[in-house]
């Protein structure tokens, strides 16, 4: 381990600022929960953290404006879960990723922002925000951007994001009525687990046919989240039913996943899974749309 | 911009920084290392020894507190990040001489085996009877699923939060030592 300063901004301008005068050394903190590992590790290093959690008064919330969803970067797994908008139906699929979320302790840190620039495959709350198709606004000196958030990842733990750059807030269109989500992790434990296979569902219904729908995997082969969206073109205007699904979920997924084996599962039963899993998550979805 | 990076830490100094917030209840005053982790401030700056390390990387819960109201894990928490907070540790939640129901509750079901893990637990404990005075058994699993216990009492400590549940809610929160079962 090495030796390092903090910096704690006074407002996000300040924030920005800073990486004027400490360039790429400066690396911004905001929960902790997977840098502080990854510095214990040994696996990354830099000069000096940028400490956000002063920025939380401005970078904290989950409101609805204009049509928007909105959920500041420094919102924290806990404050997303317990937030008064997503108590709907149409939004199910984020609360069942914040319950499965790590632990109670590593809940009340992390953050929604820290989630998704992590760029880490096994990113709850990324699988479920891209099936609701969102975007993550960035923030340096030069100004703002908005990247969707299924171009956000060029690979595993790397980003579009510029070092000089931060999450400012991730959003998407408010649903309509008629769609629901779901999330759903497998691991053989409870609490710590990553999760072999993690899968996000977004469905919007018109009657018992799929007028549109999301699908996000924590992997289709390269190692960050992504959609399956061979298998979303082959749902859409079908009528959402058992036979229906088990046929696409057979035939399509297959054709567009790769899985890699490891210490912790083989690519076979990580694929079987997915499609189990993904079954699950449909009809899921269904069920709450239609209010069972 | 001089001013900028000057008030707290600047360029490769790794000047101390003064920390002041409360634990306990009482105001305290630090000097720690930029680096520095608030678990070791604790245990090695204030002595407050409940505050254990395992894994020291977020996946044991031994060295959970609660700060300003949240359930926190020290070993992942800066020590400047405690600025003006409030830090409750186990050392805090009954009065001098006095144990707190949940300590009773888990002398009573014989749950300590060799301890280490309790400070975690009884913080978890605390923070999910503080928000929730009666929980289901699935909701003690939920908030205690972060707590890895390697004597596995577990299901011990199931049993102590639905018991120190019901003494809290007889009104019975602190204990004399001379209550609690030897």
């Amino acid at each position: 381990m090495f030796r390092f300063d903090v910096y704690v901004p006074k407002d996000l301008r300040d924030a920005l600022e800073a990486f004027k005068i400490y360039g790429e050394e400066l690396v911004p903190i905001a929960g902790g929960t997977d840098l502080l590992v990854l510095y214990r590790q040994g696996m990354v290093r830099f000069k000096a953290l940028l400490d956000l959690w002063s920025l939380r008064n401005e970078l904290s919330y989950v409101k609805l404006e204009g049509g928007l969803v909105k959920i500041g970067a420094l919102t924290t797994i806990d404050e997303l879960s317990s937030s008064e908008l997503l108590k709907d139906k149409r939004f199910a699929g984020l609360r069942d990723a914040c319950k499965t979320f790590a632990s109670p302790f590593i809940r009340s840190v992390a953050t929604v922002g820290g989630n998704v620039g992590a760029a880490h495959p096994l990113s709850d709350i990324t699988i479920t925000l891209l099936t609701y198709d969102a975007s993550v606004k960035v923030r340096s000196l030069e100004g703002e951007r908005v990247v969707p958030l299924k171009s956000f990842f060029l690979d595993k733990r790397k980003t579009v994001k510029r070092p000089d750059e931060l999450i400012t807030e991730v959003f998407f269109s408010e649903p309509p009525n008629n769609a629901s989500s779901a999330f759903i992790k497998l691991d053989r434990k409870v609490g710590h687990g990553m999760g072999y296979v993690a899968v996000g569902v977004y469905a919007e219904l018109d009657g018992d046919v799929i007028k549109d729908v999301r699908i996000a995997f924590d992997s289709m082969g390269r190692a960050f989240p992504e959609r399956a969206l061979m298998t979303e073109n082959a749902l859409r205007g079908m009528e959402l039913s058992e036979r229906n699904v088990d046929k696409v979920v057979r035939e399509v997924l297959p054709k567009e996943m790769g899985r890699i084996s490891d210490y912790r599962a083989s690519a076979e039963y990580r694929l079987h899974l997915s499609q189990v899993l993904l079954k699950r998550a449909l009809l899921g979805v269904g069920r709450r749309v239609r209010g069972e | 911009m001089s001013e900028v990076g000057a008030s707290r830490a600047s360029w490769n100094t790794y000047r101390d920084v003064e920390v002041s917030f409360k634990v306990n209840g009482k105001e305290v005053r630090v000097r720690v290392k930029p680096y520095e982790r608030l678990l070791d401030v604790l245990r090695n700056k204030l002595g407050l020894l409940s505050v254990k390390e395992g894994c020291g990387r977020g996946e044991c819960g031994s060295c959970v507190v609660i700060m300003n109201g949240k359930l926190i894990p020290t070993c992942l928490t800066l020590a400047v990040r405690a600025e003006g907070s409030e830090i409750l540790t186990l050392e805090g939640i009954a009065p001098e001489g006095k144990l707190h129901a949940i300590q009773k509750a888990l002398l009573d079901t014989y749950s300590m085996q060799c301890g280490f893990c309790f400070p975690g637990v009884i913080m978890a404990s605390k923070y999910l009877l503080d928000k929730n005075p009666d929980p289901t058994e699935d909701e003690i699993r939920d908030a205690l699923d972060g707590n890895i216990c390697r004597c596995g009492s577990y299901l011990r400590f199931i049993k102590a939060v639905k018991l120190a549940s019901k003494y809290i809610k007889e009104g019975k929160v602190f204990f004399d030592e001379s209550e609690v079962l030897r």
